[in-house]
């Protein structure tokens, strides 16, 4: 049930607790930074030296000092080449490493919060949230770590030391450079007004145009069947358009922004050229220093078009690292109840829960279930089956009420363990998927358990065995298999509670056999909570509860409700009868 | 259609051979441009040794002016190529999009929905790109013969050095950054690999919760991530090295043109300005060059992508058209006979017209083999399926379907209202126009949009009205619309993901009823439906589906119970035929596959 305005995204940091947080994180290698900075300030100064030798060469011509004295500065020259060669490889390497690591922290970090948050804020938010998080900004920051980053200090570096060279030189050098420096200001300011819209534009239709091209190839069969190709073609045709438009928007403010830096260029340049004339005319300077200082200024183009190209990337990274921080920030939500596991009961004591106020989905429901025994839940879709399920799992936390799980609280993985028809196979190989329930678990194990589901068979067929790479971009599993997969990965978990959310429905009805065959023996010896989408599977149960609209309305075992000739029995008459 | 990527990357050009030219002329002004401001500061160099104010300002004028066109030579030749690229993107994206939704099919067969995205979009830009490389290439080979006739001009010897030395210059640069650069590449991938795996997880966020397993596989990712980080350390390493190495390279060279032409100079072959200028060239000179490397490196990407889009845009259909006319209107009179090929091993089956026909099948891929037949995604091996007497395979799989529709177990929900999943082709104009309509303000909107249609509404809107109710009811599907906020307005995002599969499964069924074919095929359409709903379903598409030919397949008994007649496929043939209740009575291999 959706409703585009109830969403509750993920929060977003502030820029001031961003920027904390990027500080704690660099702060481990602090001295790293420090060595890396001060080696590229170096290499930086040795490469600053090349416009003075050839300088030095134009006055030692003009001094006429023979073409033998242009021998050393050349030699210097090559000196100066390797050392800055030397010192930026050294400096940037350096640079890199620290981000490296600090990336890998805010990752892990924010990984570790993201995987622990409750379910429910995950859905309020939508699904996308989290996964734009992880995937497009994480991607966004690490491309800036490893490409803006070392490129932004390098051009920085070069543009201040460049500056100061001139300054060096002579401080007229220097007026006349900045000449250009308002025109580039207000160019910067000009163009980030515009690109910071534009490109968040941007990035929402290319992501609009992907997502409709994923949903209409995946969909091409049903598109087919249903004759919907000319209006599947032109959604994607509409959709990829408005990409092309905002992309080819983008292109054209790029280029103003570029033309309007040669402007600068050009003023600078007048500006050095003339101060360099005028003096050389009055005997102020050589005509060497006024060369070094023209070739300063021409060496400053390249570093100052980085750094202000650059300007758009870190804009991104900022507000993803906003975003990450955001989610990694969350309070961790703290164990209320740390009670030993007493059995394998469970008690749900005048439950009531709603995912969206004012809409309860579970009303004031009371329900033991002793060790050992099996339970079917029935009713319609909306009953509230579903909610319970994920309740006594320890998935959700009940609005009021109380669920214990062997008189504790119910922890996912060590007390119980919910099977839902959403499958997914993690990527990577068919035994890592399996040892995410239990890593210590050994191939005999592993094997035992592929075996109890009738799994073993094909699992043994896939090209390397266990060590078949499965999941995304690997060998694809069907649905069957996969599910079968989550009950072999029950079995190494070894929980007391098992519940099953119609976990053998999404396969069709051949495949459901092979999976509830599988269920059967995932079952055995286990407290047992079963929501039944086959009325067979409540006929096997000891007791069979049946859920309206959030209420508990009967309960017993099957031959009981029968007899009561209530509910349960008028839906076993519908069902029977036709047998 | 085209055959070969060759074919593919000649059209992509040639379809903005107008932008191409006019960005190749302009890319190469601007790369002239970028030439000539070295050349002029070195004469500006030497109108202060020995030359007056009326020269510097002539020559400051002239770098003015050449300032001017290449700043407006960059700017619209850079969007003529930029808009060349993306519009012949565009084109193949659109172009794909075409083959995958064809009749005939056949474009998925052997490849995932991802590959076909990413052959959308990344192959797809990869092909426009050419329209970007041919400027720069053009430009590039420009810029180059403006250097070289300048450098002759400055000096016979120092234009050889510097023309001649250039190109080795970079061959050694390259030779030594190659296994560099081939380390560094094989490290990002190692790299990629920890966000690869963050998705991964966090898309299987339920599953990992019911299992509590979110411990282990964080250990998991913590393991891959400082794998990752080990190896982009490594490759950052690589690159820092690449990088020093080719400024110490570049560096070299230039000392040796300034020990030359110090040296000319000195011996008063050349001027200051010259010896200057001949710096400046020699430093620009490296940009067009370099330019050669990543107009190669794209090229070769571009011919990969364009083989990956002509391969999808040539692959083979899977069925052909045949030249018959669909019976109008078709009595829905089905005969499937001897068909054989995936799990069939010669079926015979009559359908009569309006007969409501339940089949169970013993094993799934005859069921989906039998599904494809009927709905011609795929031609039998063996034996044919006659609509009214005529075979399938003698007609246009498009007409066929409007009157044979296989509804499939798996069909997608899309984007949109829940009205515009309903809405079948009959109805493309009018949701063309409200998607247009609200193209600009995004789909939360889409509601009122809606009401603006119905303005315009006539007779055959209400009758399109009624439909969707009863088809609606039938599936069960009326009590989800009612749940929803906006009823048949409320807007499905993620493909209804924010459904469950059986109110998914509802909807879908309520589809295909809309839809109202003489024939209707439906597959298993009630799995993740509850039992109290899915006996109410089984009534109401009996009750809809009165005298329309109608076939079901699947093992549920409450669906089954409501059909006239009940056919059993096992072992590839039909086994058993008969009413429900005799079958289960008497046919044990009936009875396991239904009532177990």
């Amino acid at each position: 049930m959706t409703d585009g305005t109830e969403r509750e995204l993920l929060p977003v940091a502030s820029g001031r607790r961003t920027l904390r947080v990027a500080g704690s994180l660099l702060r481990p290698r602090a001295w790293a930074i420090a060595g890396a900075l001060a080696i590229l300030v170096l290499g930086t100064l040795a490469g600053l030296l090349m416009p003075p030798l050839i300088g030095h060469i134009v006055d030692l011509v003009t001094q006429k000092k023979g073409a033998n004295a242009v021998t050393w500065p050349a030699l210097l020259l090559v000196a100066a080449a390797l050392v800055q060669g030397a010192l930026t490889a050294a400096g940037i390497a350096g640079l890199a490493g620290a981000g490296e690591h600090a990336l890998a922290a805010l990752r892990e970090r924010f990984l570790t919060r993201a995987l622990r948050l409750p379910l429910g804020q995950v859905e309020r938010a939508g699904s996308g949230d989290l996964t734009a998080r992880v995937t497009g900004d994480v991607t966004v920051i690490s491309e800036a770590v490893r490409e803006a980053l070392p490129a932004l200090v390098d051009s920085l570096l070069v543009i201040g030391l460049t500056l100061a060279g001139m300054a060096v030189l002579d401080w007229r050098f220097l007026l006349a450079a900045l000449v250009a420096v308002p025109v580039q200001l207000h160019t910067v300011r000009w163009y980030s007004r515009r690109a910071g819209p534009l490109y968040a534009a941007q990035r929402v239709a290319v992501g609009a145009q992907q997502h409709e091209l994923l949903t209409t190839i995946d969909g091409a069969a049903t598109v087919r069947a249903f004759r919907l190709t000319d209006r599947h073609l032109g959604r994607v045709e509409r959709r990829s358009r408005a990409a092309v438009d905002l992309l080819l928007r983008g292109i054209a403010l790029q280029t103003r922004f570029y033309s309007r830096l040669h402007v600068g260029e050009y003023l600078g340049l007048f500006a050095v050229l003339v101060v360099g004339f005028v003096m050389v005319r009055h005997g102020m300077t050589t005509v060497g220093t006024a060369t070094a200082a023209a070739l300063y200024f021409h060496g400053l183009f390249g570093p100052i078009n980085v750094a202000l190209s650059l300007v758009d990337d870190a804009q991104a990274a900022a507000a993803g690292l906003t975003r990450l921080v955001g989610v990694a920030d969350l309070p961790e939500r703290a164990a209320t109840d740390s009670a030993p596991v007493r059995d394998a009961s469970i008690e749900v004591s005048e439950v009531s829960h709603a995912y969206v106020p004012g809409r309860p989905a579970l009303h004031e429901v009371t329900l033991t279930v002793a060790p050992g025994e099996r339970v079917a839940l029935v009713g319609a879709s909306g009953a509230g089956k579903t909610t319970l399920a994920g309740l006594i799992a320890g998935v959700h936390r009940p609005g009021a009420g109380a669920v214990r799980v062997g008189g504790t609280e119910p922890e996912p993985g060590a007390t119980v363990v919910l099977v839902t028809q959403e499958v997914h196979v993690f990527a990577g190989t068919l035994a890592e998927d399996l040892r995410l329930a239990a890593p210590e678990a050994t191939d005999t194990e592993l094997r035992a358990a592929l075996d109890r589901v009738d799994a073993l068979g094909w699992a043994e067929r896939l090209p390397d065995g266990l060590d078949t790479e499965v999941g995304d971009g690997g060998h694809a599993l069907t649905v069957a298999q996969a599910q079968q997969l989550a009950f072999a990965r029950l079995l190494l978990a070894d929980p007391a509670v098992v519940i099953l959310d119609e976990a053998t429905a999404e396969a069709g009805s051949a495949g459901a056999r092979t999976l509830e065959t599988a269920a059967e023996h995932a079952l055995a010896d286990r407290t047992a909570l079963v929501v039944a989408h086959r009325l067979t599977q409540a006929a096997a149960a000891d007791r069979v509860i049946v859920l309206d609209t959030g209420r508990i309305i009967e309960s017993g075992t099957h031959t009981d409700l029968i007899t009561a000739n209530g509910h349960y029995a008028e839906l076993w008459s519908a069902w029977s009868s036709r047998r | 259609m085209s055959p070969t990527g060759r074919a593919v990357l000649v059209h992509a050009v040639a379809g903005q051979r107008r932008h191409v030219l006019l960005a190749s002329l302009m890319v190469t002004g601007h790369q002239a441009g970028e030439a000539l401001v070295p050349f002029v500061i070195g004469v500006v160099i030497d109108q202060a040794v020995h030359g007056g104010v009326g020269g510097l300002a002539l020559w400051l004028g002239v770098l003015g002016a050449v300032y001017v066109a290449l700043s407006f030579s960059y700017r619209f030749g850079d969007r003529a190529a930029e808009r060349a690229s993306e519009q012949a993107a565009h084109e193949v994206r659109l172009a794909l999009t075409r083959r995958i939704l064809d009749h005939r099919g056949g474009a998925e067969t052997g490849r995932l929905p991802g590959t076909l995205v990413n052959i959308a979009t990344g192959d797809a830009a990869r092909v426009g790109v050419v329209n970007l490389v041919i400027p720069a290439g053009a430009a590039a080979c420009g810029g180059i013969a403006l250097t070289a006739i300048l450098l002759l001009l400055i000096s016979l010897p120092l234009g050889l050095l510097v023309l001649l030395g250039t190109p080795p210059l970079l061959w050694l640069s390259h030779l030594l950054g190659k296994p560099l650069e081939r380390r560094s590449e094989t490290e990002q991938e190692h790299a990629a690999r920890a966000s690869g795996v963050a998705a991964d997880l966090v898309s299987g966020l339920r599953v990992l919760k019911g299992l509590g397993a979110e411990g282990n596989a964080l250990r998991r990712y913590r393991r891959t991530s400082q794998d990752s980080l080990r190896a982009t350390v490594r490759a950052a390493r690589a690159e820092a090295g690449y990088h020093g190495l080719m400024i110490a390279l570049n560096g070299a060279f230039l000392a040796l043109i300034a020990l030359v032409g110090g040296r000319l100079a000195a011996d008063g072959d050349i001027t200051i300005g010259r010896l200057v200028s001949t710096a400046g060239l020699a430093q620009y000179l490296l940009t067009p060059l370099g330019t050669f490397a990543w107009v190669n490196g794209e090229f070769a990407q571009a011919r990969a992508s364009a083989a990956r889009v002509a391969a999808v845009l040539a692959s083979p259909p899977a069925v052909t058209p045949g030249p018959l006319p669909v019976p109008e209107p078709a009595t829905g009179k089905l005969a499937v006979r001897g068909l054989r090929g995936a799990g069939l091993r010669g079926v015979d089956l009559d359908v009569a017209p309006g007969e409501f026909v339940g089949v169970v099948a013993t094993d799934p891929a005859a069921a989906i083999a039998l599904l494809a037949c009927l709905g011609r995604a795929a031609d039998p091996d063996e034996g044919s399926v006659e609509l009214d007497g005529v075979p399938l395979t003698e007609l246009d799989p498009g007409e066929l379907r409007a009157a044979v529709l296989v509804a499939e177990h798996d069909a997608r929900l899309f984007d949109g209202t829940v009205r515009d999943n309903l809405g079948t082709a009959t109805e493309v104009g009018t949701e063309a126009a409200v998607e247009t309509g609200t193209a600009e303000t995004g789909t939360a909107e889409t509601g009122t949009a809606e009401t603006g249609t119905a303005e315009t509404g006539t007779a055959e809107a209400g009758i399109a009205e009624a439909g969707i109710e009863a088809a609606l009811a039938a599936a069960g599907a009326d009590e989800i619309v009612a749940s929803l906020p906006a009823g048949l307005d409320t807007v499905l995002d993620e493909r209804g993901r924010s459904l469950s599969g059986g109110q998914r499964q509802r909807l879908a069924l309520a589809r295909a009823l809309a839809a109202d074919p003489p024939v209707l095929v439906v597959h298993d359409p009630t799995t993740a439906v509850d039992t109290v709903t899915e006996a109410r379903i089984a009534a109401g598409v009996r009750a809809l589906r009165r005298d329309r030919t109608t076939i079901l397949v699947t093992t549920s008994p409450a669906l089954l119970a409501v059909t006239d007649r009940v056919v059993l496929l096992h072992d590839g043939v039909i086994a058993a035929s008969g009413a429900h209740a005799t079958l289960a009575a008497e046919h044990p291999g009936y009875r396991t596959a239904v009532l177990s």
